[in-house]
């Protein structure tokens, strides 16, 4: 993007920056990034981004833990084959304890590991148009843009209710 | 909440910042006295600790039949008090309820430090404690692994997994706040801040991610919290022993969990509530509704409590009508009084609605609570051991000082600790108290659309 620059538009309200949200889709190839201090369903639904892939990492994970806990249980009592109680050697109702417990373990620690992967933290800078009151109370829409459509996305912001508007270098 | 609706004066976020950053100022003397001295008390069980793993478990007044008496009483239950912070923050999550948003935060801080301090009692327990690792499956050239079919090894994986999500899950409510509080934090603080935040700026990428991590680490942790106290329980039902051997062991323990753990919840939140001045967040309207979970999962104790004993004379079984009738009149029958006296009976005084907004009251009533599980488990645990099949078995246990001192010492770590974080991290979740905030916001445009 030749002479690119990144506008901010600072709002208050979390309607009036995903109605601007709405609006900066007129504008072709204009590249938004949204700030909030909260997760908002409105902001979530006017960005109109799939739903996370998140999901997919933690049934991955999910399904990985059980097949952990059928190796780990069954494979250690092959190991040892000795029957004790008269109990078989492969006992699935306790082992089926372990399955849960690894599924849900493995399970969460993808979900927690996919969150940092998709997010893209830990991240060493903070992002660019980040302001301080983004993560206090207010709602930040940052539109990369060229220079030449600077003026329609600064009206979309004013038109929308934007408390400060500030112009980046992008 | 019609009362708060029509409230025109609406906290902003600024409010809740205020309200909850200011808790984290840096605390004057009497906190560090208070910390020093729960460490202090910690220090002294410790102490007695490596006498015992010195001396041997003869310190203790573990003899037969009695060789689970106090530590695994004290397993149990902080695993118990552990369940109302993943009942709050999880399950009252997906059921979206509102009044867990100002409390959750605490619960689940109280979930982690009571699961770490659970986790401390089998070891503490173990004569060999250096061997500890024997319970987890790694290679070894005699082929030997854990029997998976004991419950014993079911528990070491469901709590072991229990810490780790509780761990992860507190951790990932933390993110957006901790990111907050290092945009108003200076030195060490601002990098500590900085560090647990992550990097995080709020993106819509980023909150894309993270709510949907979020929601299934709540879906995940739901069935988990169930299966950890079925799992603590079936460490008893899963024997032969009257008194144990019982059905409803795993409904019957995940109530009591509740139970002792939401009054845990209670004890804790009342005094900190004054002490660090967070009345506006904390209201008895969330008093109220912890109240009311105690009430419920009272009852279900109760109801519990009867079955057993119906079930124990239709059975007919003149072993296990033995067992019980020690239980309630035996030499320590009083402890059975006392339990019933603090599980069953005073706290049907929360029927009352203005003893359930009344402080003080609910606050003593929950430290009955607290009294009264303590005393469940051990009348459980060390009552069946102490009346088993051989009467000609049958003797008195007597906990050692070194038992009571760590048991003391367990709290002092656990309340030590709770105090540690409440003073350097958000014990109140400011990000899902601005959602309530929209919330409110949107109920007062909808119903009061004047007033807003």
């Amino acid at each position: 993007m030749s002479g690119a620059v990144q506008i901010v538009g600072r709002f208050a309200d979390e309607y009036a920056c995903a109605d601007c949200i709405e609006k900066l889709k007129s504008v072709r190839g204009a590249a938004v990034k949204v700030f909030s201090p909260i997760p908002s369903h409105h902001i979530e639904h006017a960005v109109g981004k799939p739903r996370s892939p998140v999901r997919a990492f933690v049934l991955t994970g999910g399904i990985l833990g059980i097949v952990t806990a059928i190796a780990l249980t069954v494979g250690t009592s092959w190991e040892w084959n000795l029957v004790v109680g008269g109990k078989p050697i492969v006992s699935w109702p306790p082992f089926i304890i372990i399955m849960f417990e690894l599924m849900v373990l493995f399970g969460g620690i993808s979900a927690v590991l996919s969150f940092l992967l998709n997010a893209r933290v830990p991240a060493f800078e903070i992002e660019t148009g980040y302001s301080s009151r983004f993560s206090e109370d207010r709602f930040g829409v940052a539109v990369r843009c060229d220079e030449a459509q600077s003026g329609q996305v600064e009206s979309i912001l004013n038109e929308s209710g934007a408390e400060e508007i500030v112009r980046e270098a992008a | 909440m019609a009362a708060a609706v029509q409230d025109t004066s609406t906290p902003t976020f600024r409010d809740v910042d205020r309200s909850v950053l200011r808790v984290m100022e840096m605390p004057g003397p009497l906190y560090w006295v208070w910390v020093g001295f729960c460490f202090t008390l910690v220090g002294i069980a410790a102490a007695l600790w490596i006498r015992q793993i010195y001396s041997g478990l003869g310190v203790t007044g573990l003899r037969q039949p009695v060789m689970w008496a106090t530590y695994i009483t004290d397993f149990v239950f902080w695993v118990g008090i552990a369940h109302s912070g993943t009942l709050i923050s999880a399950i009252l999550f997906l059921f979206r309820t509102r009044w867990r948003t100002a409390v959750y935060r605490a619960a689940e801080t109280m979930t982690l430090f009571a699961v770490a301090t659970a986790g401390l009692f089998p070891l503490i327990h173990l004569g060999r404690v250096w061997n500890a690792y024997w319970l987890l499956p790694y290679p070894n050239e005699r082929f030997l692994q854990p029997n998976f079919r004991s419950p014993l090894v079911w528990d070491a994986f469901a709590v072991s997994t229990y810490l780790t999500i509780s761990a992860l899950f507190l951790f990932m409510g933390l993110i957006p706040d901790v990111a907050n509080a290092r945009e108003q934090a200076t030195g060490w603080r601002k990098t500590f801040y900085s560090i647990l935040a992550l990097g995080w700026s709020g993106t819509d990428e980023q909150w894309r991610h993270y709510s949907m991590a979020y929601l299934l680490l709540a879906g995940l942790a739901t069935p988990l919290v169930l299966s950890v106290h079925s799992v603590v329980s079936w460490d008893f039902a899963m024997a032969q022993l009257p008194g144990w051997h019982s059905t409803i062991f795993a409904p019957y323990f995940v109530a009591g969990a509740i139970f002792s753990g939401v009054a845990m919840v209670i004890t804790l939140l009342v005094p900190m509530r004054k002490w660090l001045h967070i009345e506006d967040l904390l209201t008895p309207w969330h008093f109220d509704n912890l109240a009311k979970v105690v009430l419920l999962t009272s009852l279900i104790v109760s109801y519990s409590y009867a079955t057993e004993t119906f079930m124990t004379w239709y059975s007919g079984d003149k072993i296990e009508q033995m067992t019980f009738h020690m239980r309630y009149f035996g030499p320590w029958g009083w402890m059975f009084w006392v339990m019933v006296a603090c599980n069953c009976v005073i706290p049907l005084l929360l029927f009352s609605p203005r003893i359930r907004v009344n402080l003080t009251a609910l606050w003593i009533i929950s430290i009955f609570v607290n009294i009264g599980m303590w005393f469940e488990r051990f009348v459980i645990i060390a009552g069946s051991l102490a009346a088993n099949f051989n009467p000609s078995q049958w003797a008195l246990y007597r906990p050692s000082i070194t038992e009571l001192m760590i048991t003391i010492g367990s709290f002092a770590w656990f309340l030590g600790l709770f105090s540690l974080f409440a003073r350097f991290l958000p014990i109140v979740s400011m990000t899902e108290l601005k959602e309530g905030i929209t919330w409110l916001r949107k109920a007062l445009r909808r119903d009061y659309p004047k007033a807003a």
